[in-house]
């Protein structure tokens, strides 16, 4: 689904991400995890094409397709959809607004009544609040928003940053919760997250990012038990 | 003649066109935090290009309301070019270049307009030709002209139009996005240059419909003119809360009620012989019915300015602004 080749990605003269390579399986879960600083959002945006300004190098193909040289508004058409770190709902925008903007790229208009409808089954509270504004929403409410925002463009390839950022810890394990049930419904997912527990509890593998490169893939399992990754971030 | 009213149908009319004009300022400002001193100019161009028109077909047979139709059908898309031009080579280039920089080349692109324009049409005063039959109704002892009526009413369907746009579509959803983070809404698939576009040729197509107005109301064209329009269509939109679509609407409407009362009652309020100590000193002057002004409506300009001066002293972010903006 994913194969990403030596992606480099310089800010101004400092390197943030050094030549990482991996690859995600259609319909598996992979967690991208590592320090704060370790690159992983950067890699997250460089896979997204949002680092324009910057220099990234390397080769990124989705289900076969080179989409490192498309501009970021044409990824969403090819099934990539990013949910940001700090969830990035627009606060002005009502709720259902924010998840109709997640279907912007689509023009089946019947489908998107449907997938609206579905979005607000698995997301209940997001129904109750559809005419609020997302602002007005709290941090729990807005990670779901950001979610089904993103599942409205029907991705095939999901990239979650940081979804547990800034959440109260009964709201991670529902908003870990919605992540899995998306997952079974087939779509991939690449998950970077500092929670590493969390993270490898819901992944199938895992890779470990550290000041830029990737120093362990293993499948989740096999990281739990990895005694350096206990050690750095399991807190062991 | 009730002075209140009349000023009150005048302010309407010029508030309106004003309300109008710094819409465009507004909407630019709230995607790309850019003040487009420009578009006083594109509003110059709407009067001129409509006048050019409708000089060339006024000997015609033509029935005067299909001449003034040729007019804008013909400025409105040759205003939204311009717009579509003014963002394509002087603000796209500067996308990321530090906020001073397309400042700069929006005064500069304004003055160049102005310069074409002056080898274009001349730089006399040009008279709009009248066409349209002066109809004056009464109202309650104010006069209120056709014209006025049109204004108005056009104003006012063009507001609601551009409500419906940017609250009830698809593009309108996306200017939204994009005003409020460019890098999301490219995310959503979102084509953020071609929505800035459309913001610019949106509100260049508002201004060519002012600018005719314009031109109709006062009955003449000049290529400075949308140096002052601009100014205080741009004042209107500050104190309305830059940003803001509601906002540049109220504040229009207010500020163009402020210049049309005050120039109503300016002349009145500083006439010295009114004044019990004052009127004894200037006996002369005064006698019978005589007055002393000290500023009359020829300072009507004043007010608007004075308007801009007082938000930006007490309340920067305007009536409806909700955040103070600490950018140029």
């Amino acid at each position: 689904m994913l194969a990403v080749m030596d992606l480099q990605v310089h800010y101004g003269g400092i390197a943030a991400v050094k030549g990482v390579s991996f690859a995600v399986e259609k319909g598996e879960t992979v967690a991208l995890i590592g320090a704060n600083g370790a690159g992983k959002t950067s890699t997250l945006k460089a896979l997204a094409r949002l680092l324009a300004g910057y220099v990234t190098t390397g080769s990124i193909r989705l289900a076969g397709e080179e989409i490192s040289t498309l501009a970021p508004h044409q990824l969403i058409g090819k099934g990539l959809a990013l949910v940001p770190e700090g969830r990035g709902v627009f606060a002005r925008l009502s709720v259902a607004e924010n998840l109709t903007m997640g279907a912007y790229s689509r023009h089946d208009k019947s489908e998107i009544a449907a997938d609206l409808a579905h979005i607000y089954d698995l997301l209940p509270r997001l129904k109750e609040r559809q005419r609020q504004l997302a602002g007005t929403l709290s941090g729990g409410e807005q990670q779901m928003l950001a979610l089904g925002r993103a599942l409205m463009g029907r991705p095939s390839l999901l990239l979650l940053d940081e979804p547990s950022m800034g959440l109260a810890p009964l709201m991670v394990q529902k908003v870990f919760e919605t992540i899995r049930a998306v997952a079974a419904t087939g779509v991939t997912i690449l998950l970077v997250e500092q929670n590493a527990k969390l993270a490898l509890e819901t992944a199938g593998r895992g890779y470990v990012m550290e000041s830029g490169r990737i120093t362990l893939a293993d499948s989740a399992a096999g990281l739990l038990a990895d005694p350096r990754v206990r050690q750095a971030y399991l807190g062991e | 003649m009730d002075v209140f009213l009349q000023q009150v149908v005048n302010g309407l009319t010029l508030g309106s066109l004003y309300a109008v004009v710094a819409l465009g300022y507004t909407m630019v400002y709230g995607i790309i935090q850019l003040i487009n001193f420009a578009h006083g100019e594109v509003v110059m161009f709407g009067a001129m290009i409509s006048l050019s028109v409708i000089s060339a077909a006024a000997g015609s047979n033509l029935p005067p309301l299909a001449i003034i139709l040729a007019g804008v059908l013909v400025a409105i898309p040759a205003c939204m070019a311009l717009g579509y031009f003014l963002e394509r080579i002087a603000y796209r280039p500067l996308r990321r270049a530090p906020r001073l920089a397309p400042l700069i080349t929006a005064i500069g692109m304004s003055i160049v307009l102005q310069q074409v324009a002056m080898m274009l049409w001349s730089r006399n005063i040009l008279a709009f030709p009248q066409i349209l039959p002066m109809v004056v109704y009464e109202l309650a002892g104010a006069s209120i002209s056709a014209l006025q009526i049109a204004i108005i009413g056009i104003c006012f369907a063009m507001m609601a139009g551009l409500a419906l746009l940017i609250y009830r579509t698809r593009l309108g959803a996306a200017m939204r996005a994009t005003a409020e983070n460019p890098e999301i809404a490219r995310l959503m698939g979102v084509d953020v240059d071609r929505v800035i576009a459309a913001t610019f040729v949106i509100g260049a197509g508002l201004a060519a419909v002012a600018g005719l107005m314009v031109g109709l109301y006062y009955g003449l064209a000049h290529y400075m003119m949308g140096a002052t329009l601009g100014m205080k269509a741009f004042s209107a939109a500050v104190l309305g809360g830059i940003g803001n679509i509601p906002g540049a609407m109220v504040g229009g409407l207010l500020l163009g009620l402020v210049e049309a009362l005050g120039a109503g009652y300016i002349g009145d309020l500083t006439d010295l012989c009114q004044y019990g100590t004052l009127s004894a000193m200037l006996e002369t002057r005064c006698a019978d019915g005589g007055n002393v002004v000290l500023f009359g409506s020829n300072y009507q300009d004043v007010f608007a300015f004075v308007v801009l001066i007082l938000v930006l002293v007490f309340r920067p972010s305007g009536l409806l602004g909700e955040r103070v903006a600490d950018r140029a």
